[in-house]
């Protein structure tokens, strides 16, 4: 059970953060707010913060399951559980970019 | 995009028939390195990452954005036929009929009096859903003045197939008459 | 005792009743399987008969074939049929009759339930069926968008057909997924680690967790959507605090990782079959697991781009076209294994390779304009068109329809025993293969030109005339071309012609069994030491007849088989199976009466109907019990193992768990439902909010807290040997307290007809007291147990499934307490 965990957890992190900055950038456009944090406008800035949180907790469960004291003892199960770490890193990266650069609320 | 995808398309062909052809088995390890890293995650990643990008361009560029000559009308599907309303003759109600002027940026609010329906008028915009409880604002713009066929897009039962309306539109003088409503 | 002397015995020990009689009371996987693929393919058949319909229809312009109101109901059937009634149970079919025998085992884990899933599936698609006989079948599209599916805008019983005549099938697909989840995770031959899985049960095992969490939002979609219709409950209607866009989201969050339910198992039949056709083995075994775990994730993130049309803002867009674009990566990777599999050996154009070669012709073009409609720009035209039937059928019938036939024709000799005679099956693939993309491209083309889907008429001046015709004549080639691999198959099985014994020279444990299969499998189980067996001990068959591999003696009448650790593949416990009962067939009946009963709205039976089912559960469970400790018992080569139910951790448990996984997702989707409303739908906030009361909140949550603590110390005095009675009881009140507050909650919700708010707090407390009385019946059960001497410090199996209810029950009643009270609370 342990292993089979070890192989779902990074994509499953990323469901979760897909999901919730998808819900963070519906919840703000549903409700108006101003301001300005380091020349970036709120929005933005909540989401950049909420996109970065998310690339820094994928790269903790990268580095946890290259390590020795938690990845598994076997070769097959490291292998693929490495293979998904990256892979929850990359589809962070990629299917989260749009916060940095698209019109948000339009 | 169709000739990128031919020329992929073309790639995997070549390369599936190339199999047949008599060889010596190689080992395992120089294969995996060529067509799993190689052709299998590293050319993808770079071929979708360009359309990505090219994508997300294009879907910026079709954005309402704010602008001073929009012109506001509104659009409201009902089983069976659209009424359209215009911002700037507030009393002035068409069926089945939208009218605006060419060669300036058109703001539609989508609407519906009943079940979900789809705005569509292929040759000036994509096609935007019509939902209960919802406005939605669709950017359209026709270059040249004419008559453009539009249809409502979203399966709503019996009728569906003759649910369609026409997009007149006009010229700055046209248009003009028919904000002081010169034109039926 | 020799070879035949064993084979004698555990066929009487195994073998299901004789004749039609068998089919009723059989709980034997072959069977089953064999039952489940037939019954699919009838369904494809009449799936298919209703495509051509729909191609007749359209092959001239003012067609009066069939009317706008038939049409409907043909267009609905078609894909209702094709995705849930033919897909999902060839999968099912498959893995059921294969996994246990590429496993090295004897059965699945719950025979009783493959057989209640078979049953379901069979009164779920016959009331289908049945509907449309009578004219009365679905006519919404298979997507049921309301507010056009609700109460009023459809108000004939169609609608109704489809949400609760799919529901009921769904509850198959759910049993087969738990089951193939808990076969795969540890009903293997011993020795067989995670890495020496074949790459079929890798595939089934992602597919078959897939189910158990794509499957709840649409099962809960159904609900609400029946709920609304039947009773006003105003979930989908703006006006009322409910909205369109919540269905949509529910269906779709189900609907894509669907697509990617029914390409899995199709991969995993090609990752099996093609390195056969190509006498090598699978290049990247490791990668392609990777690969399909990526893919299932990630199909999960891309529901929206079923919507990008419904007005969602630019960014929430841009996220869903990143995830859709970056979904074709794996899929690369597995397309490109494959080829690198064909390069690495010697590809043989025997039948199923030419199948084979027809997926990769045919799915290669319909990812390649999947990854067109991902982008954004391109799908607001698209949408909607023919372009996306095209698509979509290049996707499913490039993606299973073709690997499934390359699959029939690779296993028919298994499941007959025989050698193909005529040679039909060449004529009719190049039928099906020139037939299909006539079809097809054609209707791309006219998708482009701007036919819409669904119509089911166009006029002569729209131009669309030729190309039509095009299609349907491809449309009826196609046809032949099945109609011919449907009698090649009916000739293969009729005509006497002996086959050897694994006549592709395969590797894996499918082919270590004389053919056609015997009841049990295999006379003694092999230990596994690589991922080819046969390759290495070609004379596997030989020896595990010959009863020198484990459990190779009969014991008394038992059908026996044993477990294995999850990642090691170490034995670690010994399995008795239920032998054949009619007890499945009459509890799907009585849960169709059920179905039927909301159906007709005869809602007298429906208690009728529950009270059945429940009676009919407890005689289920009852009946695994035994009255006396097992001691640990020998399995051969100097190994003793554990009864299951002398463990922690029994069959029951793993099968709770994942059922657990799926009604969570379920629970999940309906706080994500009621989240939605509140934070996205028009008509809030709500014009009374629920009246908080901290009596029943403080009821409700010291029940949640006593019940598992109670059930934990009834499980340490158990074992060590005192009686647990007085914590089962505690663990009981536990549970009568949430039960109590949960009721409280429903009767004191607003007015569940008027708000959405209140129609989704009265949903919630019926959830929670679902699952309250289901947790006081289970304690009731452990403690008639316990009286009647049927626990012990040994026989504690008992214990850690019901805990685990016990504390699901807990956790979903405080969540669901605080949901109403909480809001009132603050305030």
């Amino acid at each position: 059970m342990k292993d089979v965990f070890r192989i779902l957890i990074a994509p499953l992190v990323w469901f979760a953060s897909f999901s919730a900055v998808y819900g963070l950038h519906g919840l703000m456009c549903g409700h108006e707010m101003s301001g300005v944090v380091f020349g970036l406008p709120l929005e933005r800035a909540y989401l950049v913060a909420a996109y970065v949180c998310a690339i820094a907790v994928q790269m903790v469960l990268l580095v946890a399951l290259y390590s020795s004291r938690i990845a598994s003892p076997s070769p097959f199960v490291r292998f693929v559980s490495h293979a998904t770490g990256w892979v929850g890193l990359i589809a962070t990266i990629w299917s989260l970019v749009p916060v940095v650069f698209t019109t948000y609320c339009g | 995009m169709l000739a990128g995808a031919g020329l992929i398309f073309g790639l995997v062909m070549v390369l599936l028939l190339l199999a047949f052809r008599p060889r010596a088995d190689t080992g395992d390890a120089g294969n995996v390195r060529v067509w799993v890293i190689g052709l299998g995650l590293a050319f993808p990643m770079v071929v979708l990452a360009a359309l990505l990008a090219y994508g997300l361009v294009i879907g910026e560029r079709l954005l309402p954005l704010a602008s001073d000559d929009v012109v506001r009308v509104g659009a409201q599907g009902q089983l069976s036929t659209w009424s359209f309303t215009y911002a700037d003759v507030p009393n002035r109600r068409t069926q089945d009929v939208l009218h605006i002027p060419a060669a300036r940026p058109v703001d539609v609010s989508i609407t519906t009096a009943d079940v979900i329906h789809s705005f569509w008028v292929p040759r000036l915009a994509g096609k935007l859903d019509a939902i209960p409880g919802r406005t939605n604002i669709l950017r359209i713009e026709a270059d040249f003045p004419g008559t453009y066929h539009g249809v409502s897009a979203e399966f709503s039962g019996t009728g569906y197939d003759h649910f369609s309306f026409t997009v007149i539109a006009h010229d700055a003088e046209d248009w003009d008459a028919f904000l002081d409503e010169d034109i039926e | 005792m020799n070879a035949l002397e064993r084979h004698r015995k555990l066929t009487t020990i195994w073998a299901s009743e004789k004749g039609f009689k068998g089919w009723f009371s059989t709980v034997n996987h072959t069977d089953l399987g064999r039952m489940f693929l037939v019954t699919a393919f009838f369904f494809f058949i009449i799936g298919g008969l209703l495509a051509m319909l729909i191609r007749v229809q359209l092959a001239t312009p003012h067609s009066a074939f069939a009317g706008p109101e038939i049409y409907n109901q043909i267009f609905t059937m078609h894909g209702t049929i094709m995705m849930f009634l033919f897909a999902i149970p060839t999968f099912e079919g498959l893995a059921i009759y294969l996994l246990p025998k590429i496993l090295g085992t004897r059965d699945l884990a719950f025979p009783r339930l493959t057989a209640y899933g078979y049953w379901c599936y069979a009164f779920g698609g016959s009331m289908m069926l049945i509907a449309m006989v009578f004219g009365i079948a679905p006519n919404g599209g298979w997507f049921m968008y309301p507010p056009l599916s609700s109460a009023i805008y459809s108000p004939g019983i169609n609608t109704d057909f489809w949400l609760i005549g799919i529901t009921f099938v769904e509850i198959s697909a759910v049993a087969a997924a738990v089951e193939i989840t808990v076969s795969i995770l540890k009903y293997r031959a011993p020795g067989m680690s995670l890495d020496k899985m074949p790459i079929f049960a890798w595939y089934a095992l992602i597919t078959a967790l897939m189910i158990l969490t794509g499957f709840p939002p649409l099962i809960l979609g159904s609900v609400l959507l029946e709920v609304e219709r039947a009773f006003g409950f105003p979930f989908f209607q703006a006006d009322l605090g409910g909205d369109s866009l919540l269905w949509q989201h529910l269906f779709w969050l189900f609907g894509h990782p669907e697509v990617y339910i029914i390409f899995l198992p199709a991969a995993g039949v090609i990752s099996t079959i093609l390195p056969v056709m190509c006498r090598t083995t699978l290049l990247g075994y490791g990668w392609i697991v990777a690969a399909a775990l990526a893919l299932a994730f990630l199909s999960f993130g891309l529901w929206v781009h079923h919507m990008f049309t419904t007005g969602i803002p630019h960014m929430g867009l841009a996220f869903f076209s990143a995830a859709s674009t970056l979904v074709a990566v794996p899929t690369g990777v597995q397309i490109f294994a494959w080829i690198g599999t064909m390069w690495k050996g010697r590809p043989e154009l025997r039948l199923p390779m030419l199948h084979l070669l027809g997926f990769f012709f045919t799915f290669v073009i319909g990812g390649l304009t999947g990854v067109m409609v991902a982008v954004v720009p391109f799908d607001w035209q698209a949408h909607d068109t023919a372009f996306i039937t095209a698509h979509l059928h290049y996707v499913l019938f490039g993606g299973f329809v073709f690997p499934i036939f390359a699959g029939i024709y690779y296993w028919l000799p298994h499941v007959t025993g025989r050698r193909r005679f005529f040679r039909l099956g060449e004529l009719a693939f190049a039928l099906v293969f020139i037939g299909f993309h006539v079809t097809f491209l054609a209707m791309h083309w006219v998708g482009l030109l701007g036919q819409r889907r669904r119509i089911p008429t166009y006029a002569p001046e729209d131009g669309w005339t030729a190309i039509n015709l095009i299609s349907s004549v491809g449309s009826f080639v196609l046809a032949i071309g099945i109609g011919m691999i449907l009698i090649d198959v009916i000739l293969h099985v009729l005509t006497a012609s002996r086959g050897r014994r694994n006549p592709w020279g395969a590797g894996t444990l499918e082919w270590a069994m004389p053919t056609p299969p015997l009841a049990y499998n295999f006379a003694s189980l092999p230990h596994i030491t690589s991922r080819d067996p046969l390759v290495d001990q070609p004379d596997l068959a030989v020896q595990l007849a010959r009863g020198e591999g484990y459990l190779g003696t009969p014991r008394n009448t038992w059908r026996e088989t044993l477990t294995v650790d999850i990642a090691s593949g170490k034995p670690d416990m010994h399995v008795i199976y239920p032998s054949n009962t009619r007890l499945p067939i009459l509890m799907s009946a009585v849960t169709g009466v059920f179905f039927v009963s909301l159906l007709l709205k005869f809602y007298w039976t429906v208690p009728v109907a529950v009270i059945g089912v429940t009676i009919l559960v407890w005689r289920w469970v009852w009946g695994l019990g035994r009255g006396a400790d097992l001691a640990p018992l020998p399995i051969g080569h100097g190994i003793t193992l554990p009864n299951a139910g002398m463990t922690a951790r029994s069959p029951g448990w793993w099968g709770s768990i994942f059922l657990l996984t799926a009604n969570a997702t379920f629970f999940g989707s309906l706080l994500f439902g009621f989240a939605f409303l509140w934070t996205v739908a028009p008509g809030w906030p709500p014009p009374v909010w629920f009246d908080p009361s901290m009596t029943e909140l403080g009821a409700g949550l010291s029940g949640a807290i006593i019940g598992p603590i109670a059930m934990r110390l009834a499980k340490s005095v158990n074992s060590k040997g005192r009686s647990s009675i007085t914590g089962a009881t505690m663990s009981l009140f536990g549970a009568i307290l949430v039960a109590v507050a949960s009721a409280a909650m429903m009767w004191r919700t607003p007015s569940p007809v008027d708000h959405a708010y209140g129609a989704t707090l009265f949903v919630l407390g019926g959830y929670g007291l679902f699952h309250a009385v289901l947790a006081m019946l289970m304690t009731s059960f452990l403690i008639a147990r316990i009286v009647r001497g049927f626990t012990s410090a040994v026989r504690r199996a008992e214990f850690s499934i019901i805990g685990l209810w016990v504390d699901y029950t807990s956790v979903i009643g405080v969540l669901i307490l605080l949901a109403a009270h909480l809001p009132g609370v603050l305030q």
